[in-house]
């Protein structure tokens, strides 16, 4: 008897997001359009075009701050619009990140403050991605006193320590000085390695093909359909 | 003025009685207006919606109201005819308490208001895709926009601790029970007792400088 082939071929990621005809814009006004997207828990999705291309839109998107004009975006089947597994299981990186008011602990711990996590618990997650952002004992540090790259450390580590498994990364590195850019790539790298899903824009060349594992171009408002690039 | 600071370091009863109710009624009416203030100015900056700006203006409008005007209004509530007849606070210390409420509860919530619809987009967003929920998102608001709050709640005190037209309508200027400072001045300075008048504008100016300096160095600049 010979045995099903298909038993030993390895299980597909489940799909994490999908669309259809999705439309996004402001005020009414169409910015961009995606048709056929899917994404795969896991995966790392590089988005790149030129600025005003629509690739943080498609970012927010993803994360529900930005609602569709028309079409559907999905989230594990729901709409990203009402998902509650969406909001606990995915964090969203400004380009130019907003720490808030006092300290880089609180700040960094936030999320889990957020989720009702206790002080001591969430005070060490902070201190553990703070640390791997290269910032260790900076805890107590005003966040409005830090310099840029510090900051956007500082934002990412929030972002790592939230526990989400969906990280929606704006150019992460554009408001970094080399030195931060380099540690910002590394943790990056790890979060990716560690099955953590990453999509992420860039004009980085670099970044994409270090981290991404497939690249959607975006270009005159319309996302590139049809097979993403894929990336060995 | 030398007489003035006499009658101040010599401990005159009357003098520091009228201070301390002064301190009072304004301490009351900013703390009865602060809370309805800051949630109606946190509702109105929460989301648009039809005719918020409407509300913003009429808000600000009421800011700049004759106190003599809201005084006016109180005093139709408080009246024996008015809805709040019951409560006796004709004359009485309750209604000087209640005008000043009333006077301080829309610079409260204008302030907070305008304070609020300047936050940074990004700081909403941020609240929200790190799985804050409304509670939370309120808290962290309210924590980000402490040094506004608190410049909201000063402004109130400021403008209560130095009006004239509420406490005189509404209290009567009644000697040990409703006359503040600023009454006292008017009446003093009518009745040509300049020396109580200066003490109590040295006071007023004073705690002017006093509350706001101690406020701020309570809530530095994070920034």
């Amino acid at each position: 008897m010979n045995a099903d082939p298909r038993a030993n071929a390895p299980t597909p990621a489940p799909t994490l997001y999908a669309c259809h005809g999705l439309v996004l814009g402001y005020g009414g006004l169409p910015v961009l359009r995606v048709d056929g997207f899917a994404l795969r828990e896991g995966e790392r999705l590089a988005i790149v075009g030129p600025n005003g291309s629509g690739k943080t839109t498609f970012l927010k998107s993803l994360n529900g701050l930005v609602s569709p004009l028309s079409g559907e975006l999905l989230f594990r089947g729901e709409g990203v619009g009402s998902s509650r597994a969406l909001r606990l299981g995915s964090a969203y990186l400004h380009q130019s990140p907003y720490l808030f008011a006092g300290t880089v602990s609180y700040n960094a711990s936030f999320a889990l403050l957020a989720r009702g996590v206790p002080r001591a618990e969430r005070d060490e997650a902070a201190e553990r991605a703070l640390a791997r952002l290269g910032l260790s004992g900076f805890g107590r540090r005003p966040s409005r006193r830090l310099s840029g790259g510090e900051a956007q450390r500082v934002a990412l580590a929030r972002v790592i320590a939230s526990g989400a498994r969906v990280l929606l990364l704006d150019e992460p590195t554009a408001s970094a000085d080399a030195p931060s850019a380099e540690i910002i790539a590394r943790v990056l790298i790890e979060e990716a390695e560690s099955g953590i899903t990453i999509v992420f824009s860039t004009h980085d060349r670099k970044l994409e093909r270090s981290i991404a594992t497939r690249t959607l171009s975006l270009a005159d408002g319309i996302a590139c359909p049809g097979p993403l690039e894929e990336h060995p | 003025m030398r007489e003035a600071f006499g009658l101040l370091l010599s401990g005159d009863r009357e003098t520091w009685h009228i201070v301390w109710l002064s301190v009072r009624f304004s301490l009351f009416s900013t703390l009865f207006s602060a809370a309805p203030g800051i949630a109606l100015g946190a509702a109105l900056a929460s989301r648009p919606f039809r005719g918020r700006r409407f509300l913003a203006a009429a808000l600000n409008a009421l800011t700049a109201l004759p106190t003599v005007v809201v005084g006016l209004f109180a005093y139709s509530l408080v009246t024996r005819s008015g809805p709040l007849g019951f409560t006796g606070f004709l004359f009485a210390p309750g209604g000087v308490i209640l005008g000043q409420s009333l006077l301080a509860l829309p610079v409260v919530a204008a302030l907070t208001y305008t304070g609020l619809a300047r936050l940074d987009p990004r700081f909403r967003e941020t609240l929200v895709t790190l799985g804050a929920g409304r509670g939370r998102r309120f808290l962290a608001t309210l924590r980000e926009a402490r040094p506004v709050l608190i410049a909201a709640i000063v402004a109130a005190f400021g403008r209560v601790t130095g009006e004239v037209g509420v406490s005189m309508m509404l209290g009567g200027n009644i000697r040990w029970s409703t006359r503040t400072m600023t009454t006292a001045i008017a009446l003093d300075a009518a009745k040509g007792d300049f020396e109580r008048a200066l003490s109590l504008g040295l006071v007023l100016l004073v705690l002017a400088l006093g509350v706001n300096v101690a406020l701020h160095a309570i809530a530095p600049d994070e920034r």
